[in-house]
């Protein structure tokens, strides 16, 4: 099976593409000097890009169906976990990490699917993208309208201290950066989700009133499903299928895809410095495929278990344009 | 409506203090076979924790 092939042609991966623009060529601009902050001069940049853009393609779309097949059946799986424990018919420490695995991984299918990369906008199939995102991200209580729209701000604004809306995960180091996972999701903290709400009730757009409806609505029925099954004698069942694993999940999702590959996050804005290439403990699978994500932010388009690739095909040009290929 | 959701989600944590931390406790101290203390009910400590804690949540804005 294979979806809608995302749109090659989508290049730029930032609404505002200051970096990008670089590259564009105008009759008025001044022929000197030619040299940017990289030290290459105009020319060289601009052959950079585009062979850096040849590559990249290779990389995009192909197929997407394991991303549907992991999303909708860990989701009924998942799903089912509930009826089966009150019926007592299930291994409840098995379901837990089972739980946890799909807690975590959900955010994965969910984040193809923010970019449209399992079927394009318009196209036939792409009621499957917006399903994937939708259920994915049930098990840890974040819609998919708030997390596309607040990935997408990420994107534009990576690594600005007020406008990147994942900016508030930096921490000195990765101690503190598993503690801020858990604190950020402190009631009265203005981190997290509750950071998202306000930069959602701040812009104030149709698209954002949605995404705060859904969160709401989601968030009761998170509730809900939690006292319901606590008071009829469910509570251990309740906390081992939803509400640990959305705890644990939130906090490697934000460690692994937040914090791991941006830090260190203050100046470093520019297309191949807002995140980085680095060598994970655990291991790319394990860490998501976050080692590449600078891939990610460059080319939105290319998924998720194909960045690694793309990097070691892209890794001498990334490295003449400076950007620190040591680790991988 | 809006008003009422936002005070509701205000209090969130003391209503998962009780409708959530309270039966969790009492059922955890049921399936490990531990009696509560001073001869109250498992779902009795469960409140007495469940709620004091929630509360301190919403008014400290932080679980610990």
């Amino acid at each position: 099976m294979t979806l809608d092939k995302p749109a090659g042609d989508t290049i730029p991966s930032t609404r505002d593409s200051a970096q990008g623009g670089a590259f564009a060529f105008s009759p008025g601009d001044a022929a000197i000097p030619l040299t940017g902050p990289d030290g290459l001069d105009k020319h060289v940049r601009r052959d950079l890009r585009k062979q850096e853009i040849a590559v990249a393609r290779q990389f995009m779309g192909g197929g997407m169906w394991p991303y549907v097949v992991a999303a909708w059946g860990c989701f009924a799986i998942w799903l089912s976990f509930f009826p089966l424990a009150i019926m007592g018919w299930l291994n409840l420490p098995l379901a837990f990490v089972l739980s946890c695995i799909f807690a975590t991984g959900g955010y994965v299918t969910s984040h193809e699917a923010m970019h449209s990369n399992i079927a394009r906008p318009g196209s036939r199939n792409y009621w499957i993208n917006e399903w994937v995102g939708k259920v994915s991200t049930i098990p840890i209580v974040f819609p998919f309208s708030m997390a596309r729209l607040m990935h997408l701000e990420h994107h534009y604004h990576c690594n600005h201290p007020e406008k990147d809306p994942d900016y508030t995960d930096e921490a000195p180091n990765s101690l503190m950066a598993w503690y801020k996972t858990w604190y950020n999701r402190q009631p009265g903290v203005d981190g997290s989700i509750h950071h998202y709400k306000r930069i959602l009730a701040k812009m104030g757009t149709p698209e954002a009133k949605t995404a705060l409806r859904d969160t709401l609505k989601l968030q009761l029925l998170f509730m809900a499903v939690l006292f319901t099954m606590a008071w009829s004698g469910y509570a251990i069942e309740a906390a081992l299928l939803w509400w640990l694993p959305r705890h644990i999940g939130l906090s490697y999702i934000r460690f692994y895809l937040s914090w791991a590959p941006h830090h260190p996050r203050e100046g470093r804005t520019g297309r191949y410095e807002n995140a980085k290439i680095f060598k994970s403990r655990l291991g790319h699978v394990m860490s998501m495929g976050m080692e590449t994500h600078l891939i990610h932010h460059l080319y939105p388009n290319i998924p998720n278990h194909r960045t690694k690739q793309a990097y070691f095909a892209l890794k001498p040009i990334l490295a003449q344009r400076g950007v620190d290929v040591s680790s991988l | 409506m809006e008003l009422a959701l936002k005070k509701l989600f205000y209090i969130m944590p003391f209503l998962f203090g009780i409708g959530f931390i309270a039966p969790l406790i009492a059922q955890t101290m049921a399936y490990w076979d531990i009696a509560a203390p001073f001869g109250m009910s498992r779902i009795a400590f469960g409140l007495l924790i469940g709620a004091p804690w929630g509360l301190y949540a919403v008014l400290r804005g932080r679980w610990l």
